[in-house]
């Protein structure tokens, strides 16, 4: 029986408008106006937890799931209960609409330095108050500082072998292991949510607590549960009180009718089982908002909610208690709940991440665990809710199964995309379901797949999938393997695997195996490092309520990251597989075949950046046919055994939680911020340009749309077992309707000999002039919604990075009217990026923001103020005599001890640090030892304690440009670059790098208020 | 008579225009027409030919160096003096860029199946197919037929554009069984003009196509190239027109006039006549031009 009800005519809602939704337009209005602000509520309610409650005897003793039951109980207790403006779904992630989360054990004492500058950086800018920066650096940074966040206590772990795990995550061209950040990708069961309700979980882990021999460990684990889902209760019923306070004031009879039903559905749900559509969503959305409380809002999905919620949504209709209209708004209001926060994300971490929401996937569509046709009347609901809305989060993923699903579902689907120009992607059942039986998930299991974070498909809430856990460069492998074990960008430093220089080798078998080699031991560490910091998190950070819901884990006793859930996997996406493989394929055509200096010649042209002497050797390259994408056999050979390398080196490998590594293409926004940091490759690729993103060929290689689709439908699905994004662009013109669009994607899905096709594919519907214009006028408000697919997630076009943009605008665009790929003019150099202004420059924008800062007495200042202010400024002046870390390290001093000027605010940051500091060059010139203790500081003190973190620096200028903060329209002066830092080798650090983050806070006050 | 290996100068994948669904046409080289306006203007010689095409050029000139007769000179803007060249294709070789090509590759049939045959999905999931156009496709009925055989076997649709030239018997024998589709092109009412701007007469063209629409009437589509100036004009469409409407053509296509194989003429070094429009047409003339075969009651396909 199909369960759609809806004929063909009416499955696009046609009626239904914004117009018509008044409180959808106005909600969604103000989504759009708002900024995102700093919440700190989570990270003082958790701090104040561990500090106060949890100091106490016997708790701390508990283990640390039991702790952490206790912990999610405070702070579900202790959370506000907010019911925004309009909202027919009671609760809000952060205490504010569009809150920023921090999660103190994880990753945020990173944006201590840039505390008071992150209001107003240039790219996405963060509200802070004064009251939450002096929050932040007195009381919660420095408990986190002490206690040791996720990154610093596996740092302790590494054993001396794997210490080079660490450097390398830190050197960021290699790879990014994203556990000290998040385990978050993976999606919850929230069917148990709809079906059961918490009070029936409780129950259970009751029961289970209670059986004879149960062990300590599992006995814990079932009290933590109960705890913690008390503490969800709990707060649904502050959700209830805060309603029936907003009914006694509101002032129309219209809303308070809805917060009366809104209180009376928080007092039963989600305890109790929902019995309609709009309790089972408040349900979910209150548990949505807990599990944010515990895990990091990155990626943690949603699930097949057309599935989950169809029943109650039939029920109702049928009833007569529910219109598709009706439904279409409470669908709204929860896609405006999802999308009520942001990840925290420094200003560094914009280079990499830039725009990116919180990747909530939600999947639609496919079929049952039967393999019928799962389609239904609340998918197409859903769907409206994504055209009308046009939002980055949630991340709309679209299941299609070939000769299963009707025609008429994907053409809609292909509608919405062209609407909305970047939402829903579209995901091949028939590969998909294929590649989860291949890793051991039964059929019924892999039928019930839904989409985490990008594009990472696994068995829906009860798999803990961590789908992102490692990013991994593959360039950053190439790159080591031409140059004997080295890197370009950090230049001559040797960690590791070393093999023969490319220029050494006799032939493409030499260089093939050296290859496999560096990639071999760079997997190896990145796996060892995931590894560590999964048995981090076990100690550290247990998920009692995430563990609650996911299947699995009750059965067991067992926390998901103790391998609870019933299938366990750990994630890697790779980046740069395009290009990795058009260099292979040209060093083996251009580089081995000829006699004599082939291979000289091809690296003398890459470390020329494709200079003028090489134009010949570049077009060849360009122009041969041997592509990516392409109908070449020699580039389909190098895809498949780059990928089985990789496939089953990954799988090879030991899993903290036994499970499995699972090897995915997609990149979110890393194949242009690598590519930023990357030097040019035996493929034509120059220096610093982006990498093709996600699996998609290199623009410009791939000129014949079927042949560019029949390469990716040809690669082995069962080889890429963690998603891969297919980004194709198409311009908005008459020619592409959806008809065509649906086509086109049947025709990638489906091999002739009807097995499977390829695993999933994107469109952006756009093209290139508008999104030239966008980038011209960033601020008009007619592009503050402009949806675009990066590589995997959707963002809004401004927020991007401008890399990500002109990656983007520079994607392939397939002209179905010319049927060609557009193609831009050849050869093409890379604009230089306009100079930066010099130091001089700097330093007088600078000294003119200072003259503005203390007004009119600024020539005072410099004649009569002490030396240390003197000497600072004019150090700030003089690059080549004053060394700038002495004169701000006198400064600081003089700010701190000296009697007259000492800023008794600025002193407590100080009064009971202890930490020691050594900062040395690379040449040994300078060595400064400072020691913070008893309240004092000390520069170079007799007998100095043993540093507690040692950053070696190149000279003056790099440290400045490390510790000091971000660019702010105002105080261009103060630019910094930290990635380029690290990434050129100019400062590296040794130790607690928490300490280095209270040291930027403490450096960079004191440049944004010289004087008290 | 026809000639049994034709050269191939593009297979054109995903193909739109040239038939129902996503198509692939591939166009054989060499023509028995020699129209004013040809907008392939490499599809008319059957020998193959050398391209230049100067944006993809980064003056390395090492085809002047390849170059046995001397025809390759860096200071001609058209880099090749056809007068000299012996089309021997050395320099194609030694191109970096790409900016010489050598137009017309022979494909045994089972070569140029293999390639049709990567898209079939494609096809199926669209209605499309394959489309035989040109130069002149029924020049070379063996290798069509050869061609159009295994793709019919196959189920997906077939199609051919043909100027309407060809023996009849022999058509109709080989090549007609195998196609869904025939467009074929009317191009000038008048004789007298059609032997002034194609080289032939068109009354082969006419008894062709009575021919096709008694035998396969379904399969017929006549197409009417609007070359402003040429056959874009009011007397010959509404002579056309009524033609059609007595032969009982229920519908029809028009092909509004494209100037953009000027830089093809160019990168052949081959002249262009000055009366042709160097513009596209606008949306009032083509819909002029709709207009008439409205009125005759034809479906403009």
């Amino acid at each position: 029986m199909s369960n759609v009800t809806f004929t063909v005519e009416e499955l696009g809602l046609r009626d239904i408008t914004l117009k018509n939704m008044p409180r959808l337009q106005r909600m969604r209005d103000r989504h759009f106006d708002g900024k995102p602000a700093i919440c700190t509520e989570l990270p003082r309610n958790i701090t104040t937890f561990w500090k106060e409650k949890l100091a106490k005897l016997p708790d701390k003793d508990d283990s640390p799931e039991l702790k952490a039951g206790k912990l999610y109980q405070y702070v579900m207790e202790r959370k506000e209960a907010i019911i925004a403006q309009d909202n027919l779904l009671a609760g809000t992630t952060t205490t504010k609409p569009l809150g920023v989360l921090l999660y103190p054990d994880l990753y945020p004492l990173c944006i201590w330095p840039e505390l008071e500058t992150i209001g107003t950086r240039k790219k996405n800018p963060f509200d802070i108050t004064p009251a939450q920066i002096k929050e932040l650096n007195s009381v919660i940074f420095p408990y986190w500082l002490d206690k040791g966040t996720i990154m610093e206590a596996t740092r302790k772990a590494l054993k001396e072998s794997d210490q080079e795990c660490a450097a390398l995550q830190e050197r960021l061209v290699y790879y990014l292991v994203s556990k000290p950040e998040c385990i978050s990708h993976t999606i919850p069961h929230y069917g148990m949510v709809v079906k059961r309700g918490l009070a029936d979980i409780i129950r259970e882990a009751r029961k289970e607590e209670d059986k004879p021999g149960k062990s300590k460990e599992q006995k814990d684990f079932y009290r933590a549960v109960q705890l913690a889902l008390q503490g969800i209760i709990t707060y649904a019923g502050h959700l209830a009180d805060e309603a029936d306070r907003q009914a006694g004031m509101a002032q129309n009879q219209e809303r308070r009718d809805e917060l009366q039903e809104i209180s009376r559905i928080c007092r039963k749900v989600p305890a109790a089982k929902p019995e309609t559509f709009h309790e089972a969503l408040q349900a979910i959305w209150i548990c949505k908002i807990a599990l944010h409380q515990e895990n990091a809002n990155l990626a943690l999905s949603l699930g097949r909610l057309d599935q989950i919620l169809y029943d109650l949504y039939a029920e109702d209709i049928k009833k007569g208690h529910l219109t598709p209209e009706k439904a279409v708004e409470l669908v709204g209001c929860f896609w405006l709940g999802i999308a009520d926060h942001v990840p925290m994300i420094p200003e560094a971490g914009e280079e990499l991440f830039g725009g990116s929401g919180s990747n909530q996937a939600i999947t639609l569509g496919g079929v049952d665990r039967d393999g019928k046709d799962a389609v239904n009347d609340l998918t197409y609901v859903m769907l409206k809710a994504t055209e009308l809305l046009v939002l980055r989060d949630p991340n709309v993923n679209a299941r299609y199964y070939p000769d299963v699903n009707p025609p008429e579902y994907l053409q809609r689907l292909c509608e919405v995309n062209i609407t909305t120009k970047a939402t829903p992607c579209f995901h091949n059942d028939l590969a998909v379901i294929d590649t989860l039986k291949s890793q051991g998930v039964t059929e019924q299991d892999a039928r019930d797949y839904g989409v985490i974070g990008c594009v990472e498909p696994f068995s829906a809430g009860r798999t803990f999938g961590h789908s992102g856990a490692i990013l991994f460069n593959l360039t950053s492998a190439l790159e080591r393997t031409l140059f004997g074990g080295k890197h370009r960008l950090t230049k001559d430093e040797l960690i590791g695997e070393q093999t023969t220089p490319a220029v050494q080798m006799n032939s493409f078998d030499e260089f093939q195996g050296a290859l496999k080699r560096q990639l071999g031991w760079l997997i190896d560490r990145a796996v060892t490092f995931n590894n560590y910091c999964g048995r981090t998190h076990q100690q550290m950070h247990p998920c009692p309520m995430l563990s609650a819901l996911m299947e699995g884990c009750m059965e067991k006793g067992q926390d998901v990251l103790m391998g609870g859930a019933t299938y366990n996997f750990s994630g890697a996406a790779m980046i740069g597989l395009a290009d990795v493989v058009d260099s292979v394929t040209a060093i083996q055509e251009f580089g081995f075949p000829h006699n004599g200096n082939a291979m000289a010649k091809m690296i003398a042209a890459i470390e020329s950046d494709w200079g003028e002497g090489y134009r010949d050797l570049y077009a060849k390259v360009k122009n041969s046919s041997h592509k990516y994408g392409t109908d070449s056999p020699l580039a389909k050979d190098n895809a498949k055994w780059l990928m089985e390398f990789l496939h089953n080196t990954f799988q090879s490998k030991e899993h903290y939680r036994g499970g499995k590594y699972t090897v995915g293409y997609w990149t979110m926004t890393n194949h242009a911020g690598f590519g930023m940091l990357t030097g040019a490759l035996p493929n034509g690729r120059r220096k610093g340009e982006s990498f093709a993103s996600g699996i998609t060929p290199v623009s410009g290689s791939a000129p014949v749309l079927p042949a560019c689709l029949n390469f990716i439908a040809g690669l082995d699905h069962t080889k890429i077992t963690n998603g891969q994004a297919l980004n194709l662009k198409f311009p908005p013109t008459a020619t592409t309707t959806p008809a065509l669009l649906s086509q086109t994607i049947q025709g990638y899905f489906l091999k002739a000999d009807r097995s499977p096709g390829g695993l999933q594919v994107q469109f952006n519907i756009m093209n290139r002039q508008k999104l030239q214009e966008v980038t011209q006028d960033p601020g008009s408000p007619e592009y503050r919604d402009l949806l675009v697919r990066v590589s995997g997630y959707t963002a809004y076009f401004k927020d991007l990075n401008p890399q990500m943009q002109q990656e983007i605008i520079n994607r392939a665009e397939y002209d179905l009217g010319t049927k060609q790929e557009i193609r831009y003019p050849y050869y093409e150099r890379k604009e230089e990026p306009e100079p930066e202004p010099g130091l001089v420059a700097r330093v007088v924008t600078g000294l003119g923001n200072i003259v503005r800062y203390v007004g009119n007495w600024f020539g005072e200042l410099i004649h009569r103020t002490p030396a240390p202010i003197r000497d600072f400024l004019k150090m700030l002046e003089d690059k080549s005599t004053g060394d700038f870390l002495e004169g701000l390290l006198h400064f600081m001093e003089f700010r701190l001890e000296d009697p007259l000027h000492l800023d008794p605010e600025y002193h407590k940051n100080i009064a009971k640090f202890q930490g020691t500091y050594r900062f040395q060059d690379q040449k040994s010139n300078i060595e400064t030892v400072v020691s913070f203790a008893d309240g004092k500081m000390r520069i170079n003190p007799d007998n100095p304690p043993p540093a507690d973190l040692t950053v070696t620096f190149q000279d003056g200028d790099c440290l400045r440009n490390f510790l000091l903060p971000s660019p702010t329209p105002k105080r261009d002066f103060l630019k910094k670059d930290i990635m380029k830092s690290i990434l050129n080798h100019e400062i590296t650090v040794e130790g607690n790098l928490n300490l280095l983050y209270k040291f930027g806070y403490l450096a960079n006050h004191l440049i944004l208020h010289p004087l008290p | 008579m026809t000639a049994a290996a034709p050269l191939i100068f593009d297979i054109r994948r995903y193909a739109l225009d040239d038939g129902p669904g996503i198509r692939s046409t591939v166009f054989l080289k060499g023509c028995n027409l020699r129209c004013l306006w040809c907008h392939n203007p490499e599809s008319i010689d059957p020998q193959p030919e050398i391209g230049f095409y100067p944006r993809d050029c980064i003056n390395c000139g090492d085809c002047v160096e390849a170059c046995p007769v001397s025809a390759c000179q860096l200071e001609n803007p058209a880099r090749i003096d056809r007068g000299k060249c012996t089309r021997c294709g050395d320099c194609v070789k030694v191109c970096p860029g790409q900016a010489l090509r050598l137009l017309g590759c022979f494909y045994a049939v089972d070569e140029l199946l293999e390639i049709i045959i990567r898209d079939r999905m494609f096809y199926e999931v669209s209605g499309g197919g394959v489309t035989l156009s040109g130069g002149e496709p029924t020049l070379f009925m063996d290798y069509c037929a050869a061609v159009l055989g295994p793709l019919q076997d196959l189920g997906l649709h077939t199609a051919i554009q043909t100027n309407g030239l060809f023996d009849w018997r022999e058509f109709k024998e080989k090549v007609l069984p195998l196609l869904d589709l025939v467009m074929l092109d009317v191009k000038l009412a008048d004789g007298n003009l059609h032997r002034e701007y194609t080289g032939r007469d068109n009354a082969l063209v006419w008894a062709n196509l009575e021919g096709l629409l008694k035998e396969k009437p379904d399969a017929a589509l006549p197409r009417i190239p609007l070359i402003p100036g040429f056959t874009a004009t009011k007397g010959n469409l509404e002579a056309i027109s009524r033609r059609l409407q007595d032969l009982g053509v229920r519908k029809c296509a028009l092909l509004p006039y494209n100037p953009t194989w000027f830089s093809k003429a160019e990168s052949l070094g081959k002249p262009i006549d000055v009366r042709l429009s160097p513009h596209l047409m606008t949306p009032g003339e083509v819909a002029a031009c709709r207009e008439i075969f409205s009125r005759a009651e034809l479906i403009i396909h």
